[in-house]
């Protein structure tokens, strides 16, 4: 069976405690907690596995104790030719720890794999479990004033309606920014909200100069407690209609992933026009957003006539999600079982003519980007990806594809209708910008010719099973989707009543955040917005801003425009009829 | 950058007039649940499908009325509530310019039915139309006179009472013991 192989491996290196099965491909072993660093760092450096996530939950009430599930995906390191594994081969490998409740600690995995940064940050946070040698012991998705013995993800911690009262102003703990050591260093601060994702995250940039010296963040303003709001108050009914709402834009995605999750814990195979669907959908959105992200990256950089162009030829990409969904995002469609929406001939027949639209007009405006010299000269050498950075923390997407390492879970580890389709997957050396929106255009073309493909071969079957199957409490599993911006990574355990007992919801950018660091390095301030921007981070927040002056407890509405012009012009303070 | 001005001579003009004309949406858009009050019998299918708590149905303080209520606010066009309604009232129409100044109530639609109180005990239980429409289904549904007269008894009584009428009935008042 697969992954029989690497828990051999392991099993010689490490002591294996016990083995579950969750699915086909996926496989737990729980170790004891002292060896889980090694566990970690032989299955990712030595079997060449990546980090898709890690789960922290509290299971006193099924074994004591809370549990860390480090879950990888064995594909292979990937960073020369023929450092991969057979396509047969490869699986997820979980390594479970339990960790006890009297002494919450275990061994940090971060010095040996540094992908586990951000993850063990969160696992304090949410479930104050410390991991014991972590380099870097700050909060990451509360907020610095959040009540520092509250962990809101544990059962017994509080009601998922409750929200602690906010620190005054001068009372509220400064969050320290991590500073490069050296003199004539000036701190600039980007945010809180980026210029041109109107997306709140707060940069600090330290430059000599011009130039980035180095650069960290805070970021999380916007947590909304979707987990916690889930388990309590969510059945699975209404579960895909929340993950769709994570993200704005990669929200079909996240909607999949999620309600995968749940199909694979109590293994629910789902009729194959239903899965054929289901990647027509989120290809839909590949196109969406990749236009989205071309169009921006020249925007920033100045060149508005081919923003406006290609927002053209997106406005196409959104008809098309019209025509097949009902509506310009694609929400509200995915159940556990299947889909609610079938398509009709009229609609694809329609669907293929704004496809070869949009197939001609991308390849139209792409090679007159292409012919721009100054267009050019703006991405190249830009917001450098370093291939061993990107390995050491299992960046994702377009991010890592742009650096010459070829991983995309659609060929990885294909799920739904992916097992029928043949399709190039794009693969640029670089790691800048230019790389990284090379990748996209080359996306945006298998796309088309994934959809394409879907139409043609689906079979004429129903589109949802008959409900009748029952969910198992503790039956957990990972479901995977190639969003957009990189694998999307849900794990469900299922509890009892119809309702999940824990919910990880990771989204692609959560692995590429922590290398941008690195990617502003030596690079200019003028540049850093576009590096921003060529991460492509999710957009989900709208155009507007509520400002609280925190002194009066007053709140206004800002439109976007308010706030530019405020920028602008240091005129007229959106803040001065509040106080 | 000459390329680009080549692409928009070649297609021209990509905007429209609206909101000056109307924006056409696909055929089978999903835009705002449209409500018509005249088919809505109270049967609160539509409350118990909705995933985001949009629709609900409840008594008012007095309970004189049943009250339907959908906060557009809330809504996620799924559509589930069109696909649940057995009398059609409520469908998603092609409306989408849902924008309000400010004042959110202007996104909540109501809908007031006459309460029925039970026979028996004079509590309020459902909407009066739920009765009637519940009435014409079984009239249509071929039966004998005599037990269209028997169920129409048993449809004005709260199910409280109806599970104690049936008790009654079916052991004549009298407690039995099973064996
Ligand atoms: S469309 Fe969906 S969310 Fe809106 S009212 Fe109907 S069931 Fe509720
Ligand atoms: S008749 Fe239709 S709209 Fe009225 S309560 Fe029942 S399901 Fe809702």
């Amino acid at each position: 069976m697969k992954c029989d192989k690497f828990i051999e491996a392991l099993g010689a290196r490490v002591k294996i405690l016990e083995v579950t099965r969750q699915y086909e491909d996926q496989v737990t072993a729980l170790v004891g907690l002292s060896d889980l660093p090694e566990a970690v760092r032989f299955l990712y450096y030595d079997m060449g596995g990546y980090l898709s996530t890690m789960v922290a939950n509290d299971e006193r009430s099924i074994n004591k104790n809370y549990a860390l599930y480090y879950a990888l995906s064995m594909e292979g390191g990937k960073m020369f030719e023929g450092d991969e594994i057979a396509q047969d081969e490869k699986c997820f490998v979980t390594v479970k720890v339990l960790v006890s409740p009297e002494n919450l600690t275990y061994p940090s995995v971060t010095p040996l794999v540094p992908a586990c940064v951000w993850y063990e940050r969160e696992a304090y946070d949410m479930f104050g479990l410390i991991a014991d040698g972590l380099p870097d012991k700050r909060r990451l998705v509360l907020s610095d004033d959040w009540p520092e013995d509250l962990f809101p993800l544990r059962k017994d911690a509080m009601d998922y309606r409750y929200r602690p009262d906010m620190k005054e102003h001068y009372n509220e703990p400064e969050y320290e920014f991590l500073r490069p050591e050296g003199s004539g260093i000036i701190d600039v601060p980007l945010g809180p909200l980026h210029v041109t994702a109107d997306e709140p995250g707060h940069f600090r940039l330290f430059c000599d100069g011009d130039i980035i010296v180095d650069a960290d963040y805070r970021l999380f303003y916007q947590h909304r407690g979707m987990e916690k709001l889930a388990e309590n108050r969510m059945n699975y009914d209404q579960m895909g209609y929340l993950a769709e709402r994570v993200c704005g834009i990669c929200g079909y995605a996240h909607a999949i992933a999620c309600i995968e999750a749940a199909e694979k814990a109590i293994n629910l195979e789902i009729p194959a026009r239903a899965q054929a669907i289901r990647i027509i959908c989120s290809e839909i959105e590949r196109l969406h957003s990749h236009l989205l992200n071309i169009g921006l990256a020249c925007e920033v950089t100045g060149n508005y006539t081919a923003f406006m162009h290609i927002f053209r030829i997106r406005e196409y990409s959104m008809k098309l999600a019209e025509l097949v969904t009902g509506g310009r995002k694609t929400y509200g469609n995915v159940v556990m079982g299947g889909l609610r929406r079938d398509i009709t001939g009229v609609e694809i027949k329609e669907s293929l003519r704004i496809l070869k639209i949009i197939e001609t007009q991308v390849e139209e405006v792409w090679d007159a980007v292409m012919d721009d010299k100054r267009q050019i000269k703006r991405w190249k050498g830009v917001g450098v990806l370093d291939k061993q950075v990107a390995r050491d923390f299992s960046a994702v997407g377009p991010n890592i594809r742009g650096s010459g390492i070829k991983r995309d879970t659609r060929y990885d580890h294909p799920y739904d209708f992916f097992k029928q389709i043949e399709f190039d997957i794009a693969v640029v050396e670089g790691g800048d910008v230019f790389a990284r929106e090379m990748v996209r255009y080359l996306e945006l073309k298998s796309s088309v010719s994934i959809i394409r493909q879907c139409f043609e071969l689906m079979p004429q079957t129903a589109i949802i099973v008959d409900p009748t199957f029952h969910v198992k409490p503790e039956n957990f599993a990972l479901a995977y989707v190639e969003a957009p911006r990189g694998e999307n990574v849900h794990w469900i355990m299922q509890g009892s009543a119809q309702k999940v007992f824990r919910w990880r919801c990771r989204a692609a950018t959560y692995n590429n955040w922590p290398s941008l660091r690195f990617q502003f390095r030596g690079n200019t301030i003028a540049d850093a917005a576009l590096i921003v921007c060529s991460l492509d981070p999710c957009y989900s927040c709208t155009e507007r801003v509520t400002v609280v002056d925190i002194k009066s407890k007053k709140s206004k509405i800002l439109t976007n425009k308010d706030l530019k012009d405020f920028s602008k012009t240091l005129k007229n303070s959106p803040m001065k009829d509040l106080r | 950058m000459m390329k680009l001005l080549d692409i928009t001579e070649k297609y021209g003009k990509a905007t429209h007039k609206y909101p000056f004309e109307p924006y056409k949406v696909a055929t089978n858009f999903r835009g705002k649940p449209a409500y018509i009050f005249d088919l809505c019998i109270g049967c609160a299918a539509c409350g118990i499908a909705c995933p985001s708590n949009a629709i609900t149905v409840q008594f008012n303080a007095d309970q004189s009325k049943l009250v339907w209520e959908f906060d557009c606010g809330r809504c996620i066009f799924c559509g589930r509530c069109d696909e649940v309604c057995p009398t059609g009232a409520i469908r998603l129409s092609e409306e989408f310019e849902l924008a309000v100044k400010f004042d959110k109530s202007a996104l909540i639609q109501r809908g007031e039915l006459d309460t029925q109180f039970c026979t028996e005990c004079n509590k309020p239980f459902t909407a009066k139309r739920l009765i009637k429409y519940s009435f014409e289904c079984l009239s249509k549904a071929n039966l004998g006179e005599k037990r269209l007269e028997e169920a129409a008894s048993y449809l004005n009584i709260c199910p409280t009472c109806k599970k104690n009428a049936t008790v009654t009935n079916f052991t004549s008042g009298k407690e039995m013991v099973i064996e």
